[in-house]
């Protein structure tokens, strides 16, 4: 089987730009998608959160594109744009009728390879601001907020490219110079960085010769540094706690582990074990601790994998208290269970579930042109292949139980564990 | 040169094309199918006319107790083997409750379709409902609706309800309820609402392969054992208005930010001006390039986004525009925010705004619609608004062809700037002092 049944056609600019395209003719939308191979795992210290702000300033004109004008341009003809920045890549998107592909391709031409001389202080003096009320909304304010930054400083050691959390500190924001940023884009923005795709109503023939059009002229970046070295001796040696009283309505607990790379045998094993362990109602995490011993809150409980592809990625563990359940009951139940994967191998049917779901959650990332041209640009950015992209599918449904017992002898070790703890300020439950 | 300076015209453009819809009768009910081939996965939802609405008073969050209490076992099977059998087809229930309608909807890859309908009809139509779960369940939901509470915004929704449509009002209380009407929720009243309104045989609407998908054989798992005739719609509650505007403040010790929800009631969806309504506050505050969003994100640096829009069910409707901005600048942010509505209210749209807007709602029907779920969301509008199969064309065209006046004239008559109710959800120690001497309006605190 395939979890890729749509045509793959894969070219290489003389510049280096890598072009995928993907044809169907289903519905009359083409998604344009290119990944750059820069993430906030090239962060130098002191500079924590500049390629998320970059990406900001990404949307903000270019040469021949004013200030505002790519989302007007963009939004009034009908698409649907964003793009993201993790710790691996900055990716960018825009979901178009397809009458507008040469459109979507100058406008991401234009940014890769003009986008320097419309750089003002102003506009990186605003995104400034923007970003910094991004980190205010989605981690300082709300309860629980910063347990993702809290937990990468917890699992991967001082000057690893993980370390550090990509919406980066308000310091090193405050900090950041036009100069820096001018110096980002012209060392990786750079065609032999990047991957395009583009996937839905469009040839390849067409995308070819547009790509040739618009980027062709692009000038390659002849030495671009690679990121510090992700490489780990392997799971963590000692166990890491750490306790934050704050402001939050209930205990929980994060617990979490290094484990294999993203797109490695031993990560596919993992993310099997993440859905056998904490993904439905049917899974170990939820039948024993929300279900069973009724200390853990059902709509608060799970595990999952966090796909990072340039060093071991992290499993993540979670559960909220019930009211009046003492946390150490809560940890005792979660170790019990992670615990359980090795004394009590899974069965057929716990292992069938799990793979069910995945196949649906499989299906629906490749529903739309979108989540099919992402999943192409990966591939082709972190394999070099996007024809790879078919062989994730079959290599879940190829994992064994006692494959998933190896994946929790070898990673979920509690000698290698990191334990987060958020405890409410009032003392109690409530 | 190495870019090309001109910017590209489009091509030609393709139709735009809707799923073509088939309709089924069978054992009572009507099944809805939208064909999609190609896809591997089939989405199929039921929906029932059954809705927050129909809750008692004081009883708000019936419906969503009885929503979590389905998969704790059936009448065949225990709440172990239902998550097993459903979770092995590779699906899971999503039941939810809005004001108009009791939804639960079940995606699974196409030849698990039929399997995974039979059983989110056994979960709707023959829970086991013990006394001992649904009291957990229960508690439960009112935990969960703590720790929602705990966060921005939920208290804040809650303020500008009550303060819009009554706070003794069913539709000035929380859709899900609040912490204390879930408390107050008994087993009998979870029982009778099951009664009353989920035995009913509803609407299954289904999207995906439907060469190989059986309509009929879906419709009889969805119906089976049902009975019961469609209910008549009540009319909707008309649109009053503040004389003045007034803020309400929510105080949130040590928030890093402002919650800021500001709005008045609008008309209900079947309003002939919901085009020209939609557009006009797209303009205002939808796309990125909004005014909202163009002044207070672009320009000052307020906030991470703000959008203003209209939400309309049957009965009612309202404006409503959410962001969350820096403590530091709150009054200046609600200023400018009440600027921009009073803009747009007094001298309507440009020709260049309504271009994008115009273009981006049509663009998006078919950008948007892309998988089995989405459609049967858009089905899911037809039904509870009694629209026609060809409604999502006649849209497009509609979104394309409404004329500039006609926008400005629905800007002009349902934006209220001096009518708003303004709740600001933040630290109150910090910013009473600078929205009072703002003179926006009477600053109350919210009795939250």
């Amino acid at each position: 089987m395939t979890g890729y049944p749509w045509p793959i056609e894969t070219t290489r600019l003389d510049n280096g730009l890598r072009v995928v395209v993907s044809e169907d003719r289903t519905a009359p939308v083409v998604c344009v998608n290119l990944w750059y191979d820069v993430g906030s795992r090239h962060e130098p210290t002191g500079q924590t959160g500049f390629a998320h702000l970059f990406e900001h300033l990404m949307f903000e004109g270019s040469q021949h594109v004013a200030k505002t004008e790519h989302m007007r341009l963009v939004q009034g003809n009908g698409g649907s744009l964003n793009a993201t920045t993790n710790p691996d890549r900055t990716n960018y998107f825009e979901t178009m009728p397809a009458e507008h592909l040469e459109l979507a391709l100058w406008l991401e031409a234009d940014r890769m390879g003009g986008l320097v001389p419309a750089l003002t202080q102003e506009t990186l003096d605003n995104q400034r601001e923007v970003v910094k009320n991004e980190r205010r909304q989605r981690y300082e304010n709300v309860p629980y907020g910063d347990a993702w930054l809290r937990l990468l400083a917890l699992l991967y050691p001082e000057g690893h490219p993980y370390h550090h959390a990509t919406i980066g500190s308000m310091e090193d924001l405050n900090a950041a110079s036009l100069d820096t940023f001018k110096a980002f884009h012209q060392q990786y923005y750079a065609p032999n960085n990047a991957v395009l795709t583009v996937a839905g109503d469009a040839s390849p023939a067409e995308v070819f010769a547009l790509a040739e059009k618009y980027f062709g002229l692009l000038e390659p970046v002849s030495s671009i540094p690679p990121a510090p070295h992700g490489h780990l001796p392997g799971p963590a040696t000692q166990p890491v706690r750490e306790t934050v009283t704050a402001a939050v309505p209930a205990p929980r607990i994060y617990l979490s582990h290094r484990t294999h790379p993203f797109g490695t045998a031993g990560y596919d094993a993992i993310t099997v074990l993440a859905a056998v362990l904490g993904n439905g109602r049917g899974s170990r995490l939820y039948q024993r601790l929300a279900d069973g011993s009724r200390i853990a809150q059902p709509d608060y409980i799970g595990s999952y994998g966090v796909d990072l592809a340039h060093a071991p990625a992290p499993l993540i563990i979670t559960a909220t208290a019930k009211d009046g359940v003492p946390v150490e009951t809560l940890e005792e139940g979660l170790t019990e269970v992670i615990g359980s994967l090795v004394t009590e191998p899974v069965t057929e049917e716990e292992l069938s579930r799990a793979k069910a779901l995945l196949t649906t959650a499989w299906w629906r990332q490749v529903s739309t042109v979108g989540g099919r041209a992402d999943t192409l640009s990966r591939y082709t950015t972190q394999f070099g292949d996007p024809g790879a992209a078919a062989y994730r599918l079959p290599q879940w449904l190829a994992v064994t139980a006692d494959d998933v017992t190896d994946a929790a002898k070898y990673a979920l070790k509690p000698e290698s564990r990191v334990t987060l703890t958020y405890l409410p300020e009032n003392g109690d439950n409530a | 040169m190495t870019l090309i300076a001109t910017r590209p015209d489009p091509g030609d453009a393709r139709p735009y094309t809707f799923p073509d819809l088939q309709r089924v009768t069978v054992a009572g009910g009507t099944v809805i199918g939208a064909h999609l081939p190609g896809q591997a996965l089939a989405s199929a939802m039921l929906l029932l006319d059954a809705g927050a609405a129909r809750e008692a008073d004081g009883r708000e969050g019936t419906a969503t107790v009885l929503a979590k209490s389905l998969e704790e076992g059936t009448e065949k099977r225990d709440s172990a083997a239902y998550a097993l059998a459903l979770e092995s087809l590779g699906a899971e229930l999503a039941p939810g409750v809005d004001w108009d309608t009791f939804r639960a909807g079940v995606s699974a890859p196409v030849p698990q379709l039929l399997d995974a309908v039979r059983l989110a009809a056994e979960a709707v139509r023959t829970p086991r409902l013990d006394v001992a779960d649904v009291t957990r369940v229960r508690d439960d939901e009112v935990t969960a609706l703590r720790m929602d509470w705990a966060q921005p915004g939920p208290r804040a929704d809650a303020a500008l309800r009550a303060d819009l449509f009554g706070a003794a009002e069913r539709f000035g209380r929380p859709m899900h309820g609040d912490p204390t009407s879930v408390a107050a929720v008994t087993v009998d009243d979870v029982l009778a609402f099951h009664r009353a309104w989920l035995r009913r045989p509803g609407v299954l609407l289904v999207a995906g392969d439907l060469s190989t998908l059986d309509l009929k054989a879906l419709g009889e798992a969805a119906f089976a054992g049902t009975s019961g005739e469609p209910l008549a719609v009540e009319p909707p509650l008309g649109v009053p208005l503040r004389d003045e505007r007034r803020i309400l403040l929510v105080d949130r010790p040590g928030s890093v930010q402002s919650t800021l929800r500001i709005g008045h009631r609008s008309p209900e969806r079947a309003t002939p001006d919901y085009v020209s309504m939609t557009l006009a506050a797209t303009v205002l505050g939808g796309a990125f390039t909004s005014r909202l969003n163009h002044l207070i994100r672009e320009v000052k640096g307020y906030s991470y986004g703000i959008r203003g829009s209209y939400a309309m069910s049957r009965r009612f409707g309202r404006f409503e525009v959410a962001a969350g901005v820096q403590t530091a600048v709150t009054a200046p942010a609600i200023v400018d925010t009440i600027g921009e509505i009073a803009r747009t209210q007094e001298t309507g749209v440009t020709e260049d705004e309504l271009a994008v807007a115009r273009s981006w709602r049509a663009g998006q029907l078919s950008v948007e619609m892309q998988t089995p779920g989405s459609i049967v969301g858009a089905l899911s509008t037809l039904v509870v608004h009694g629209l026609p199969d060809d409604y999502y064309t006649t849209l497009r065209s509609q979104y394309l062809e409404t004329s500039l006046a006609e926008v400005s004239d629905a800007a002009a008559r349902h934006l209220h700037p001096h009518a708003l109710t303004l709740v600001v959800e933040g630290d109150a120690a910090v910013i009473r002092d600078e929205l009072v001497a703002a003179k926006i309006g009477e600053v109350v605190d919210a009795e939250i």
